[in-house]
């Protein structure tokens, strides 16, 4: 288990490396400039851009700006924000805890619908149940994530009033409530962001594990443990679903670069001031420390995400031996 | 009975939920679609920061409505109770003595010689410093006297010296580098003399303000005023619809304007914009370097169906590089008028005749074809782009309309790498800044206009001692600039602000939409939803 953890371990800081490196190499090689300006920025004067290039270090050959960001991020510095003014380790304090709540959120509401829907669906095979909840995760499934979100938008907020259209929290009121008060006042505001997010992947799982439950329905020791008398209950749910639940698990740990390149959208549609916004402005602003910052988060989200998905999946699973 | 943990979050969720319109009733919530960079003015760049800046930073004096930006009957005091003229180089300002800085501190003349020398300084790198260029020194005479001498005399000294600054205050910024002011923590919680002081700023969230009730000039109407950033446009529109703002600055897009306008609840302001977009012609390529084929391309485009498939009635022909927004618009500029026969007569004549490809023109076996670069970050543009690519093939001209980001495109014109570019140009008050794209020399200038009539109408119009004088003039280099076509100007949006019909007493100066906003109130309640607590003070 020890020798699998640290080898996958090396296997991730590798793969995070390589996204720096990657990331850097792309950012700086994509045409565009990060001081010319976006629309929404007044365009400033060739001088003033000049100075600015000079002031961040760009007028230098690229190897020496590599090799001095590579320094930098050596003593855990991310540098600053061209376009914020701020250092990027700010910005990224501030928006990565919302993207985790959201993205976070979104995955286990995607992950327990699935599962549910999935087990229904095997639990009535080819029942007009089996093929309602088929069609509907067809369709979700096939819904652009920013379709949906501004979908959700319209009809729960814009149209019903349900629900807050857009923030995380009701403009002004943070100070005046309670600390219970602010987390339901964010929970409210987070429906419709991680609704957007977890139907179109809970459409995902539920085909997934529907599939994987019914080849399992199949096997012998379910076979075994009807044998023994158990309700069919019982044996969907104690048996067949915990032999099942391997390709749900991997796919959920596969599911992180989804949940991270959703956020960029669904981010943007409901205002919710995380890590996808931060990437999707750096990105048009050519903030490239922001950037690749970005980059570095991303690729540890995704590498511990999947290394959870293998641990997991031996919890889940007895008969795999981590290691071997 | 087993417990049922979704059933009880949505009851719970619902049990908070009282409607989405749950704000604070005497904030204004403001629908943005970007967050600030940074909150002090010398180094903001972005609309924001700029907006939310200007209510905490005075200037020494404001434009008054009619943005005459040429003699002081078109300003109004602000920090400065008055000012004097002592020659023609100097101007004498005179500080109100009640203006106070947020912390207690009175603001001074030595508060105006600083900030003068923040703007200047290389390492603040102020995006506003070119049009400080003129004045040579500000010295403070007196705790309460400041004077600015000038270089040279102009007209619009006055405006240079209060519209390009807002002062800063000296003892609380003195001790930091210039290089460092940009990045310094007060930038992010800045104190002010203006009529809002800041409360609080949750990055890419949201920026709240509240109401100075000890300001000098008169406790603002609206007790709190909260930026809400929601970057894209529909959500943010959304939010004023479901009640949860009260106004946006402007709707750009037509279909998100006839959104509002059906709506109950919401009007629309409008007010003149300051923009304009143009289709820039690269001088130095041919085949743009000829005069006669620009003057034919121009006739052949005709821009009032252009502006009526792209935005209907929210937008205007452009009569030149210059907006609805400064005193020089009028529609008596000479343009050149839509005339496909005359533009077919003008091709014909230079050579380029129908027989190419598809019956497009062509002269010696070279198609009449150019690339017209677009940025994705406009929708309206490329809307219009397709239309005026269509007017241009009936004429035979084939347009190749390429699409770039923002940055790239930048970089394209800014290297001269281009046939033609659909650019809009966002100008200010003065006239004169409409030398920053088509002087000669001029970074922006991007395709090398230079016409040496046009430069010295400008010149003259620049020293014209008053508007009726430099009207005349301005529109006759206007003129020129559309005889020689270096540019197609195709429109100038109608700006459209929105407004929850609580937003009482609205009026909107263009070059700062909330300019006026201290005489601003809240009536009623917030449309579509009820209300929740009172904000505190």
């Amino acid at each position: 288990m020890l020798r699998f953890a640290v080898r996958r371990l090396a296997f991730a800081v590798a793969s995070v490396v390589a996204v720096v490196v990657i990331t850097f190499l792309l950012v700086h090689a994509a045409p565009g400039e990060p001081m010319l300006g976006t629309p929404e920025r007044t365009v400033a004067s060739p001088e003033t851009i000049a100075r600015q290039r000079a002031l961040f270090g760009l007028d230098r050959p690229l190897p020496e700006q590599f090799l001095r960001y590579a320094g930098n991020l050596a003593r855990g510095e991310l540098g600053m924000s061209f376009v914020l003014h701020r250092p990027v380790a700010a910005v990224l304090r501030d928006a990565l805890p919302n993207t985790l709540l959201l993205g976070g959120t979104a995955l286990v509401a995607s992950l327990l619908l699935g599962l549910a829907a999935g087990a229904l669906q095997a639990a009535r095979h080819r029942t007009r149940t089996d093929a309602l909840l088929g069609a509907a995760t067809l369709v979700l499934y096939s819904i652009p994530v920013f379709w949906l979100g501004l979908l959700l938008l319209l009809v729960f907020g814009e149209g019903l009033h349900w629900l807050p259209v857009s923030g995380m929290t009701t403009p002004g009121l943070g100070d005046d409530l309670s600390r219970l008060g602010r987390a339901l006042d964010v929970a409210r505001h987070l429906v419709l962001p991680a609704a957007s997010l977890a139907l179109v992947q809970a459409a995902a799982f539920a085909r997934f594990q529907r599939s994987a439950l019914l080849e399992t329905l199949g096997a012998e020791y379910v076979r075994a443990a009807r044998a023994r008398g158990l309700g069919e209950r019982a044996v969907l749910l104690r048996h067949a679903l915990r032999g099942a639940l391997g390709s749900t698990i991997t796919l959920a740990g596969l599911s992180v670069p989804y949940f991270l390149a959703g956020s960029v959208l669904v981010e943007s549609i409901f205002g919710w001031p995380g890590l996808g916004r931060v990437a999707y402005d750096a990105i048009f602003a050519r903030d490239y420390n922001v950037i690749t910052a970005v980059a570095l988060v991303s690729g540890v989200l995704v590498a511990a995400g999947n290394l959870l998905a293998d641990v997991a999946l031996a919890v889940a699973d007895p008969r795999i031996r981590l290691g071997q | 009975m087993r417990p049922r943990p979704l059933l009880a979050a949505a009851l719970l969720l619902a049990a908070c939920a009282r409607g989405p319109g749950g704000t604070a009733r005497d904030a204004m919530v403001v629908a943005t679609t970007g967050d600030a960079d940074v909150l002090l003015p010398p180094v903001t760049s972005v609309t924001t920061g700029i907006n939310v800046s200007d209510l905490l930073f005075c200037r020494l004096a404001e434009p008054t409505a009619s943005l005459n930006t040429v003699d002081d009957s078109g300003f109004r005091p602000v920090l400065a109770r008055s000012w004097e003229h002592p020659d023609s180089l100097t101007i004498v300002f005179h500080l109100d003595p009640r203006a106070r800085w947020q912390d207690g501190a009175p603001v001074t003349a030595a508060d105006v010689a600083y900030t003068f020398g923040v703007y200047r300084s290389p390492d603040v790198n102020a995006p506003l410093a070119p049009f400080l260029g003129a004045i040579a020194s500000v010295t403070a005479r007196d705790s309460l006297t400041v004077a600015f001498r000038f270089s040279r005399w102009y007209p619009e000294q006055l405006y240079d010296a209060t519209y390009q600054m807002r002062i800063l205050p000296r003892h609380l910024l003195d001790t930091i580098p210039d290089a460092k002011l940009a990045t310094a923590p007060f930038g992010r919680a800045p104190v002010g003399d203006g009529p809002y002081r800041f409360v609080r700023w949750v990055a890419g969230a949201e920026i709240d303000l509240a109401a100075d009730t000890a300001w000098f000039l008169g406790r603002p109407g609206i007790a709190r005023l909260i930026w809400r950033v929601t970057p894209e446009l529909a959500s943010a529109v959304s939010q004023v619809l479901a009640g949860e703002a009260d106004a946006m600055e402007v709707i750009p897009a037509r279909g998100q304007l006839e959104r509002v306008q059906g709506a109950k609840g919401v009007r629309l302001v409008p007010y003149p914009s300051p923009f304009y977009a143009a289709i820039v012609f690269n001088l130095r390529r041919p085949p743009f370097t000829d005069r006669e084929l620009r003057r034919a391309l121009a006739m052949a485009v005709d821009r009032r169906t252009v502006v009526q498939s792209v935005f209907g009635p929210f937008a205007d022909v452009a009569v030149g590089a210059t907006s609805p927004m400064q005193w020089i618009w009028s529609d008596s500029v000479r343009q050149l008028p839509f005339d496909t026969a005359a533009a077919a007569r003008a091709l014909d004549a230079r050579g380029w005749r129908r027989g190419g490809p598809g019956g497009m023109r062509a002269r010696g076996g070279v198609p009449l074809r150019f690339t017209l670069l677009v940025p994705t970050s406009s929708s309206v543009r490329q809307q219009a782009a397709v239309v005026i690519q269509d007017e241009l093939r009936r004429a035979g001209v084939a347009v190749d309309i390429q699409p770039l980001e923002f940055t790239v495109m930048e970089r394209r014109t800014e290297t001269g790498d281009f046939d033609a570019a659909f650019v809009s140009r966002t100008i200010d008050p003065s006239p004169a800044s409409l030398l920053q794209w088509w002087s000669p020399g001029a970074a922006a200038n991007i395709g090398h206009f230079a016409d040496p009539a046009f430069q010295s109408l400008t010149a003259e119009a620049l020293r014209a001692p008053s508007r009726a004088a430099a009207a005349p003039l301005w529109r006759e280099a206007l003129g020129r600039l559309n005889d020689d076509a270096a540019a197609v100007f195709v429109f100038s949006p109608r700006n459209n602000a929105a407004f929850a019909a609580r937003i009482q007493g609205v009026t909107i100066r263009p070059d700062s939409w909330l300019a006026t906003v201290t005489s601003w109130r809240i009536g009623g309640a917030r449309a579509g939803a009820p209300e929740r607590g009172a904000a505190r003070p």
